[in-house]
């Protein structure tokens, strides 16, 4: 197994004393998977750390109304995806499957689902980045949920608003149309 | 001569770092969601964001406690 896979991460970024115990604890468990799905969603940092903070801040007044019938996780999710979503209203990238995906499709049948191998572990996240860049909003919002391996198929379906079995068909081909391109950007 | 053979080691050294400095630098990822994962392992929350939360949430007013978590906790 490749050991960095196992790497810990550098912990969160603690909360300043000024909220509740239970709020800082909140940002402190879930602050990375925030910023990481910001991150990777709207490309680009500053807007990504906006994004963060202006879900925090949503979640924080929206605080009692949370009734657990989810897990925090997936609230916080729901936030995150309506926040993102209604950034990028405004840009013209909405439609649910985009001329590109379909143009890479038919390519990426032969890379099946074969290993990605990375040369240079330095630059990686660009290459991410770059091929998230290329996938419709909805591939690369399928593809950054299903990473998180806290989250099962019925939760992405409830994100996303589609049944489970809609959420496999689709990934399928988002991995396959993904895979395609990232090795193509070697 | 003893520089040639001196130069050679040298030379021999040198390919055998940027060798094992590819293997450590070359990775296999078996999926699209691993190679992700590896990616948000690498990506830390800037610092940043938890200050600004912090003074945002001062000027928010408290939120109230909900029935939901007064009859659980």
């Amino acid at each position: 197994m490749d050991s960095s896979l196992t790497e810990q991460p550098a912990p969160n970024q603690p909360l300043p004393d000024l909220v509740s115990n239970e709020f800082a604890g909140l940002y402190q468990t879930h602050s990375r998977e925030i910023y990481y799905l910001t991150l990777r969603f709207l490309g680009d940092a500053h807007k990504a750390e906006d994004a963060t903070h202006d879900v925090f801040v949503k979640a924080y007044r929206k605080w009692n109304t949370f009734r657990g019938e989810s897990s925090y996780r997936t609230w916080l999710y729901r936030i995150a995806i309506n926040h993102c979503c209604n950034l990028r209203q405004n840009w013209a990238n909405r439609h649910l499957v985009t001329n590109a995906d379909d143009a890479v499709w038919e390519s990426a049948a032969a890379s099946g689902d074969s290993p990605l191998r990375v040369l240079e572990i330095k630059e990686l996240g660009e290459r991410i980045q770059k091929t998230l860049d290329q996938l419709s909003d909805e591939y690369r919002l399928l593809l950054l949920l299903v990473a998180d391996e806290e989250l099962t198929y019925e939760e992405i379906g409830v994100l996303t608003e589609q049944s489970p079995d809609a959420v496999r068909g689709k990934l399928h081909r988002a991995r396959k149309v993904f895979t395609a391109i990232f090795q193509r950007s070697l | 001569m003893k520089h040639q053979k001196k130069f050679e080691s040298q030379e021999q050294q040198q390919a055998s770092e940027t060798q094992s400095q590819q293997k450590t630098s070359a990775r296999e990822f078996a999926s699209v969601e691993e190679l992700l994962r590896h990616d948000a392992k690498q990506t830390n929350v800037p610092p940043e964001i938890a200050q600004r939360l912090g003074r945002s949430l001062q000027n928010e007013p408290r939120p109230a406690r909900s029935w939901w978590r007064r009859w659980f906790r």
